[in-house]
């Protein structure tokens, strides 16, 4: 009888066991190609596991464009996973309710900003992990030999680029490092950042929004004092095939170039050992503001966008031990850890004077240039939906920058793509 | 009397077990065949038609009628991508096709060297588009790329070109890529054929003193007309449906130059904010449509009238 006894308690706490590590939440995530992301993810899934024993998570990765793809059929076939990762500009998922609705988050732990950018019809549904500005970087040591001096104000005037380009060319170098080859933004943050600064942030959003005519006199302005910067050869020749890691490398590593615009990320690719993309051990990096536009009504007007970011499927079994995960990851101190490793923003309150670490001196430039900026939330990508941006990508990331559209062609493309 | 017929009525005799039809064998041999086309073409294809009158999201389904249908017509980048697709499906097949009949003449020669020749320019068409794409990406680059490195050695600097970059050259750039890909196949094709002729029809117009040209005018290629008109509708089909080189090269940009149907129905489906599969289902049905007529059209334009006799 005794040994029954002890069979069957045996047994029980065999299945009771079990029961407990029965919780599995499955996470598809972009950032394959970028480590320190990755392992910034995967740290705090062992983090999660740990103090949660009875949970454990399967993560993928994926790069982008193939997550995208790979979600949208798994989300309508029912077989997506628990988690994933999204980014505020895919409405789609909010307005077919494949998202949990997360307000039992903790979001007294979030910036208010980033709750707003991932509300939909007053309800949050995104944890914004990665916020990020357009920054423009330099190479030290290159803007040096051409003489160019940054003021202390960190940002120069049009005449200013338009002459560092001039002299860049005139010793064959690249004054600045951009590619579109595989991605739908970067030849953009031209015309947006000097769009913004021209037109402020209330005229720059009826813009996207289409309640502001393309044809409008700044608007045309800017985009001819862009075509100006662009005729001076500012870009590299193989802008339009040049990819976005690629546009990395040019820029640090070979041929090299003055300027890189690029997202305060840069350094998720950038600060990899060089042998992994990674820019050379004592590269001259200095970060500047975007250039200052003549007219402008807000030239501290600049872009800060909430981009990677975790939500959660509605149709999951464990919304719980999902939204628990994500709660994980919403604390002052993994916020901390975020901006320590990966050297980005983050929509995660933190304490940027606490970062420490080999970069923290970057940290502080970065800190630096936004000191009196007031912030737009949101990229064109994000704001605009539909035709106007498809309109806008292929014209203002590509053919405009690349010199294959007129000032007048873009704005008659983007008028029609309101239906003006 | 032996040719008279019997007045007795013939008396239907019940079949013998070997004149009965063998229905259980039949539908053996049928159902799995018919059951594979029903699910992966008959009904995608059904599907495709019933979403296009409907708006398709996760959770709910919409009879719209011909909404889509309107919308598509007003649609510029579908038209964009249209002409691109029948100008890249126009021209390809005639540059594949002449180009592969001149190689496979060459061969039919005997030139020297023909079996590496065979082997070289055969090989392209063994690569995926995946990595053609990637080899013509790097090919067409600006800065380094052999295109431009040839041009300036050449001394043709002012020549160079942003190849897949350029609006006004992409699309004859991507034509280009695809013709050197498939003219080896065709090439293999006509040499087959070329070696299938009657010898005696080609000795006669030999004892004729029959030149070259009289003889590959008057008697080699009407003879392998029907092999060079399969080939031109195949790669007509081919053209029309392409996708994954625009894909890996331009993603259909700069501009929509490189923009073809398949591509364009992609991003509809998987890369606008949209979950909605009824637009999508749309341009797939005008297409399948277009693609359909423009076939039998060509069928139709090749039919042999008059049948060769040798």
């Amino acid at each position: 009888m005794r040994v029954f006894r002890i069979f069957f308690s045996l047994l029980l706490l065999a299945f009771a066991s079990t029961a407990i590590a029965q919780v599995k939440l499955t996470m598809w995530s972009h950032w394959a190609a970028e480590k320190i992301k990755r392992d910034f993810v995967e740290d705090a899934i062992k983090r999660f596991e740990a103090a949660n024993p009875g949970v454990k998570i399967e993560a993928s990765w994926y790069e982008k464009t193939a997550l995208y793809a790979a979600l949208k059929t798994a989300l309508r076939a029912g077989t997506a996973p628990d988690l994933f990762y999204a980014e505020p500009d895919q409405v789609e998922y909010m307005d077919n309710g494949l998202l949990l609705d997360l307000s039992p988050l903790n979001w007294s732990a979030i910036e208010p900003w980033a709750k707003e950018i991932w509300s939909y019809k007053g309800k949050p549904y995104g944890l914004p992990l990665e916020a990020s500005t357009v920054e423009l970087y330099y190479n030290k040591k290159l803007i040096a030999d051409l003489g160019t001096k940054v003021p202390a104000s960190l940002q120069l005037d049009s005449a200013a680029l338009l002459d560092l380009s001039k002299k860049a060319r005139a010793k064959s170098m690249t004054p600045m490092a951009l590619g579109v080859g595989d991605r739908p933004f970067p030849g953009a943050y031209l015309v947006q950042e000097a769009l913004l600064k021209k037109l402020g942030t209330q005229d720059y959003d009826n813009l996207l929004k289409g309640k502001l005519s393309w044809s409008d006199a700044r608007v045309v302005d800017t985009l001819k004092l862009i075509r100006s910067w662009t005729d001076a050869g500012l870009l590299p020749t193989t802008f339009t095939t040049l990819k976005l890691g690629e546009a990395h490398s040019y820029f640090h590593t070979n041929p090299g170039a003055v300027l890189f615009l690029n997202g305060s990320w840069y350094t998720s690719r950038a600060f990899n050992p060089p042998d992994k993309g990674g820019q050379p051990a004592n590269f001259p990096l200095g970060i500047m503001k975007f250039p200052a536009i003549p007219g402008a009504v807000c030239n501290e007007c600049r872009t800060l966008s909430v981009q990677g970011s975790y939500v959660a499927n509605a149709a999951t079994k464990h919304p719980k031990e999902a939204i628990a995960f994500l709660n994980s990851i919403a604390t002052p101190d993994v916020a901390n850890r975020w901006l320590e490793n990966v050297l980005v923003q983050t929509g995660i309150k933190a304490d940027y004077a606490k970062v420490g670490g080999p970069h923290a001196g970057y940290f502080r430039e970065l800190q630096a240039t936004g000191d009196g900026s007031k912030y737009y939330f949101g990229a064109p990508s994000q704001v605009m939906q539909g035709k106007p941006k498809e309109v806008f990508t292929q014209v203002f990331n590509n053919a405009f920058p690349a010199g294959s559209v007129s000032v007048e062609e873009a704005v008659k493309q983007m008028n029609s793509a309101y239906g003006k | 009397m032996a040719g008279k017929k019997s007045a007795v009525p013939a008396r239907a005799l019940p079949l013998l077990p070997a004149e009965r039809q063998p229905w259980g064998a039949i539908i053996a041999f049928l159902l799995p065949a018919f059951t594979i086309y029903t699910a992966l073409t008959a009904y995608p294809v059904f599907r495709t038609l019933w979403n296009s009158f409907h708006t398709v999201l996760p959770k709910k389904e919409e009879f719209i009628g011909l909404a889509n249908y309107v919308t598509l017509a007003q649609d510029e980048i579908f038209w964009r991508s249209v002409k691109n697709t029948f100008i890249w499906a126009c021209a390809s097949p005639l540059a594949e096709v002449s180009i592969a009949l001149l190689l496979a003449l060459a061969l039919y020669a005997k030139i020297p060297g023909m079996r590496f020749f065979r082997i070289a320019w055969f090989t392209p068409v063994l690569m995926s588009y995946v990595v053609v794409g990637i080899i013509w990406v790097w090919i067409y680059n600006y800065d380094w790329g052999a295109a431009n490195a040839i041009l300036r050695v050449l001394g043709l600097e002012s020549w160079a070109r942003a190849w897949i970059g350029d609006p006004k050259i992409a699309l004859p750039s991507l034509i280009f890529i695809t013709t050197w890909m498939w003219t080896g196949f065709n090439m293999v094709v006509l040499l087959a054929a070329l070696h299938s002729l009657p010898s005696e029809v080609i000795e006669a117009a030999e004892l004729d003193n029959c030149g070259w040209g009289a003889k590959l005018w008057h008697i080699i290629i009407p003879l392998v007309k029907p092999t060079l008109l399969n080939l031109l509708v195949l790669s007509f089909i081919g053209k029309m449906k392409i996708f994954d080189l625009v894909w890996i090269t331009t993603k259909g940009g700069p501009l929509w130059s490189t923009e073809t149907v398949s591509t364009y129905t992609y991003k509809r489906a998987f890369e606008w904010t949209t979950f909605d599969l009824g637009y999508p289902s749309t341009i797939a049905a005008v297409w399948f449509v277009f693609v359909l007529a423009a076939v039998l059209t060509l069928t139709w334009l090749f039919r042999q009238r008059d049948r060769l006799e040798y």
